[in-house]
């Protein structure tokens, strides 16, 4: 397994070259110009010349790509044009609260997730099952943005319990992680629900029944490991998108994560900030499914990585 | 069972109904205390703060940052006149060449050193760099001479009346931390002002804490923090919670919701911002003055201040708000369809045409274009609402003359430094026809340009005067703008709040703030 982590580490290489490249086209490509919304509005055209100059934006775009290529294998991401800082230590400083938050929503996303999930799937048809679902698609369809403010105006303005917004203390992670976890809390019960009915259904779990083991134990030992495999993968790839920051959530909670950083940084055209945070998001994913992966296996020894 | 399963839901429904709505109208707390909770002033603003850099700013929120730890010579007060800040007195010589600054003494910088002219002298040699924003000052002075350590004579290579303006806008940093490099002034700003640097969250805050030594009298906050919140709710729901003492922009939308209750106060006046549609001069259902005043005469703007900025605008009778230097009202043109319509006739338009108006893609302001579609429709001009992201719009509206798209644009100015010139030379003088600046109308009067370009070399406020009330009504009569309306400014803060001062440019000045 080492090598092929390895072998699969070393092949993102390539890949985010051309990554790179696509990145770059399309962010110069698209209209915009750094340097108005940084000179603003009364700025001469003698003054945007020059600072046009001085940024290194008059080169032919091969050059500025290939020393962009250069400062990034140096490890040199360049620096903001909003706010004069290196984008490294901007977007290290933004991926803590992202990082955190992504944490405690898809703790007990999953476990209540995959809960309620297994609880559906066990009781199908039942009231617990009308129950489970009704909530799956209440997370679904309440869209996170007015949930957080709901929840801030009840939470925070009428009783007082929580802080609006911001990260300074434990209880500011409450809301948010509520409200960011509340999809993926959905998602993971409506498919380890039909995942779980698959293996409820197979040739194996009728054995162990036939075997006369508990229930509990064919339901946890047998049906639900064997259903994982595919929660997993619903996982990784919700932690990936949740990793690229959830621009509403850290909008409506005040959080200065990723995703606003994002956002931000696109309206204003500040280049170096989008370039270094899409390049990341994309190396996120690759590693993310890379882990998926490896989990298979884990998961269930019939799946050999080669 | 099936008809138990839809009693169950709906039984739960109601249940999280009536939970949400008891939650949602727990009766407010008592209003009575109007104590502040502790001597930390926090600030919610709806954006982030760039770069701390006093001579590279460009914003109005970072530029209130910086302010509360750097000072210039002469500032604006409450009145939007010019008085003495960092400079005792100053002395302007009668060609309008020569400006002597005597510098007040006693005045400290952060770490200690003293402000004189040896200071003011590395910061105008600072600016000399033309990556910098604050270089469009330096660049007009010819010659800076330093007599003494209180004296600097600064002569400039042509009159500008509006030299005083912008050195409002000059703030001075310690020149041991010029000396330092950029960075230093980044990370450790160290100015002269009643607030020294204490921490910065990028994305997230910067607080400052009181100068102890500051030369008019510490102020009396324990400390100051600038956070950003770019949710109008949260905004508004951290002034109810007491997390924010004071937020701006207030949406105009809560106002009414909070305004009274749990020590709310709000504070709106008239801002330095000028709202207008640009009519493309050039085009050919555009080019007939008559068009344009008819188009002016047919937009009611009490309904369109009432509509977009559910009444938080004031009505403008120029092109400029009155927050402007020489600003000259005019007779307006109040809404008159009949008028409209003969005018419609008179220019052989009366069967209307089409047009397109274009804008940013952000609620307010496509409800203001649609707001303009509907109003038009009544005298026949078919108008294609067509909203776009910021930078795409700019981009189209910087296109080569012969290549331009544009028909209508509805936009903003404001001038940063209150001068009349900064209030119209970039969008309406003949010089600043697209690709370039901002003059979408293609606007180009001679007598406007020649008074433009006239009134910058004379000091004499009469004179001046005279010149900008000439400027201004010989625009209103070309209208090559719909004169719509001039935004108000808005802040919201608790009642225990005092001493802060929101300026028409929407900068907010803390040095005298207090939490009673």
């Amino acid at each position: 397994m080492g090598r092929y982590f390895v072998k699969r580490v070393l092949g993102t290489i390539p890949l985010l070259l051309v990554i790179s490249f696509l990145i770059f086209m399309f962010i110069h490509l698209i209209p915009g110009d750094p340097v108005r919304n940084m000179a603003g509005r009364e700025a001469t055209t003698e003054e945007l010349e020059n600072l046009r100059e001085s940024m290194g934006f008059n080169k032919p775009l091969y050059q500025q790509y290939f020393s962009y290529l250069n400062d990034l294998v140096h490890g040199d991401l360049g620096i903001s044009y909003k706010t004069k800082l290196p984008v490294s230590e901007m977007m290290i400083g933004r991926l803590k609260p992202t990082l955190k938050l992504t944490f405690f929503a898809t703790l007990w996303s999953t476990i209540v997730g995959i809960a309620i999930g297994v609880l559906s799937a066990v009781n199908r048809g039942k009231l617990i099952d009308y129950l489970g679902m009704l909530i799956a698609i209440s997370g679904i369809s309440i869209p996170g943005f007015w949930l957080g403010l709901v929840m801030i105006q009840i939470f925070s303005v009428k009783l007082g319990w929580v802080p609006t917004g911001g990260l300074d203390t434990w209880r500011s992670y409450i809301l948010p992680s509520i409200t960011l976890g509340c999809g993926i809390m959905a998602i993971l019960a409506r498919f380890s629900r039909s995942s779980m009915l698959d293996s409820l259904g197979e040739d194996y779990v009728r054995t162990a029944r036939a075997k006369g083991q508990r229930e509990r134990l064919v339901i946890l030992r047998h049906a639900f490991r064997n259903s994982l495999v595919q929660v997993v993968t619903v996982i990784g790839l919700q932690i990936g998108g949740l990793l690229a920051g959830s621009v509403l959530i850290e909008t409506v909670f005040t959080i200065p994560g990723l995703g606003r950083l994002l956002v931000d940084s696109l309206a204003f055209r500040d280049y170096k900030v989008v370039q270094a945070l899409l390049l990341f998001f994309s190396f996120e994913y690759i590693l993310i499914n890379l882990i998926v992966d490896l989990l298979y296996g884990v998961l269930n020894p019939r799946i050999r990585l080669k | 069972m099936y008809k138990r399963k839809i009693l169950f839901v709906f039984i739960f429904l109601t249940v999280f109904a009536f939970a949400a709505q008891g939650l949602l109208t727990v009766s407010a707390q008592s209003d009575n205390a109007a104590k502040a909770p502790d001597q930390d002033l926090v600030i919610a603003f709806n954006n982030d703060i760039r770069a701390l850099d006093p001579h590279n700013v460009s914003d109005t929120l970072t530029i209130s940052a910086t302010r509360t730890m750097y000072e210039s010579l002469v500032k604006f007060n409450e009145k939007q006149e010019i008085v003495p800040l960092l400079a005792e007195s100053y002395e302007i010589s009668d060609d309008g060449m020569t400006y002597t600054f005597h510098l007040r003494s006693g005045v400290l910088f952060h770490d200690g050193t003293e402000f004189n002219s040896d200071a003011v002298k590395a910061n105008i040699d600072r600016c000399k760099d033309e990556s910098l924003r604050q270089n469009r000052i330096v660049k007009q002075i010819a010659n800076a001479e330093y007599p003494d350590p209180y004296t600097v004579i600064l002569t400039l290579a042509k009159p500008n009346n509006t030299f005083l303006n912008k050195m409002t806008m000059f703030d001075f940093i310690a020149p041991a931390t010029i000396a330092a490099g950029e960075e230093k002034i980044l990370r450790e700003p160290c100015g002269t002002g009643p607030y020294t640097f204490k921490d910065r969250v990028e994305g997230d805050h910067v607080t400052v804490v009181p100068f102890e030594k500051y030369w008019d009298g510490a102020p009396q906050v324990a400390s100051l923090t600038f956070k950003a919140v770019p949710e109008d709710g949260a905004r508004v729901a951290m002034l109810q919670t007491g997390e924010a003492d004071y937020i701006y922009p207030m949406p105009t939308t809560q106002i009414k919701v909070v305004e009274g209750k749990k020590d709310i106060l709000i504070d709106a006046k008239t801002s330095n911002i000028m709202r207008y549609v640009t009519l493309n001069t050039e085009l050919e259902q555009l080019k007939d003055k008559r068009v344009r005043q008819a188009i002016n005469y047919a937009v009611d703007k009490d309904a369109y201040i009432k509509t977009v900025f559910n009444g938080y605008a004031s009505k403008v009778y120029s092109c400029y708000p009155e927050t402007i230097q020489y600003y000259a009202p005019q007779p307006p043109y109040d809404f008159n369809l009949e008028k409209a319509k003969a005018l419609m006739k008179e220019a052989g338009a009366e069967n209307g045409f089409k047009l397109t108006i274009w804008g940013d893609n952000i609620t307010s302001e496509e409800k203001g274009m649609q707001f303009i579609q509907q109003q038009l429709k009544q005298i026949g001009i078919d108008v294609d609402v067509m909203p776009m992201e910021a930078n795409v719009v700019a981009e189209k509206i910087q296109a080569e003359r012969d290549k331009a798209e544009v028909n209508m644009w509805y936009v903003n100015w404001s001038a940063s430094s209150f001068d009349a010139d900064g209030a119209i030379r970039a969008i309406l003088h003949g010089e600043s026809i697209p690709p370039g600046q901002y003059n979408s109308a293609y606007y180009n009067n001679e007598e406007v340009n020649k008074l433009m370009d006239e009134a910058l070399a004379i000091t004499d406020p009469k004179i001046l005067q005279e010149k900008y009330a000439r400027i201004q009504e010989i625009v209103w009569d070309d209208a090559p703008w719909i004169f719509l309306a001039s935004d108000q400014v808005i802040s919201g803060y608790k009642s225990y709040c005092s001493g802060i001062q929101l300026y028409p440019d929407g900068a907010i000045d803390c040095s005298k703030a207090k939490l009673n």
